[in-house]
């Protein structure tokens, strides 16, 4: 036999043997059912993630806030004090004048 | 048409120009400080900061009044480990972006005895302030301060006068 007629022999069409599709239906019906989540599952979890996503977004609005504010705070006491100064030597000066005239 | 397309850019750029914080070049000072205060509030900001200053604290409640209109508040305060780490050049280039008809300085103090200056512009908006800028400088320290928006220079200065600064310096020297 030449190489030929030995693909042929190796590739030639067979029909299946008459219970294959029982059998094939049979496995299928047998197979374990995928573990499908239960929907109030689902919600929860979105719920939850909401809830945290929110509370985080508040957590740092308020962070921002406390943060802007000390900054308020520090730079009215810094150019406060820097006008301040300017002003009280002013002062000091026209008095220094005045005491002299 | 045209008269009319110029007085539209003229009004856009009086609008951006009128808020806008003074440019100021400080990274050739930042890189020889030995100490920075970096203060940066634009207007978003600082409206957040009101929503969390007291009314209840005498104190913060003058704070959050004055600072209620502003459109910025930009402090840079740069101290250094010993004198000459800052030229008369890089103060003149402080100065160089309020020499325009805008700003008017009002109070220039210089003080040879302990080497402080202090140099107080406001910006002229009609009547109106529309700005201040303060540029003081120590031997070993330079402060700068620009405050964008119509702000009340007698809370500022009173508020400065009890708020953590201590007065008495100058009285001292009486």
């Amino acid at each position: 036999m030449n190489l030929e007629d030995e693909l042929r022999s190796a590739l030639r069409r067979r029909e299946p043997s008459p219970d294959f599709t029982d059998r094939v239906l049979a496995r299928v019906s047998a197979a374990p059912a995928p573990h499908a989540a239960r929907p109030w599952v689902r919600w929860v979890a979105a719920l939850a993630a909401s809830v945290l996503l929110a509370a985080g977004a508040v957590e740092y609005r308020h962070y921002q806030g406390e943060r802007a504010k000390s900054q308020v705070l520090l730079a009215v006491r810094i150019a406060g004090g820097t006008l301040h100064k300017a002003q009280r030597k002013v002062q000091m000066l026209h008095t220094a004048h005045r005491s002299v005239s | 048409m045209k008269t009319a397309a110029f007085l539209i850019a003229f009004l856009a750029f009086a609008g951006l120009s009128a808020g806008q914080q003074v440019k100021w070049n400080y990274d050739k000072l930042a890189a020889r400080a030995s100490e920075t205060v970096d203060v940066s509030l634009d207007g978003s900001l600082l409206r957040l900061a009101t929503k969390f200053l007291s009314d209840d604290d005498a104190d913060e409640a003058k704070v959050k009044k004055l600072v209620a209109g502003l459109k910025g508040i930009y402090v840079k305060s740069f101290e250094f480990k010993k004198e000459g780490e800052y030229s008369a050049a890089d103060v003149d280039a402080f100065r160089a972006p309020l020499h325009t008809p805008d700003w008017q300085r009002i109070v220039g103090v210089h003080s040879t005895e302990d080497g402080e200056d202090v140099e107080v512009y406001i910006k002229n908006e009609g009547k109106n302030i529309g700005g201040l800028a303060i540029i003081a400088t120590e031997p070993k320290e330079l402060t700068l301060v620009n405050i964008v928006g119509a702000i009340d220079l007698d809370t500022l200065s009173e508020l400065g006068g009890h708020f953590g600064i201590p007065e008495v310096e100058v009285e001292k020297k009486k």
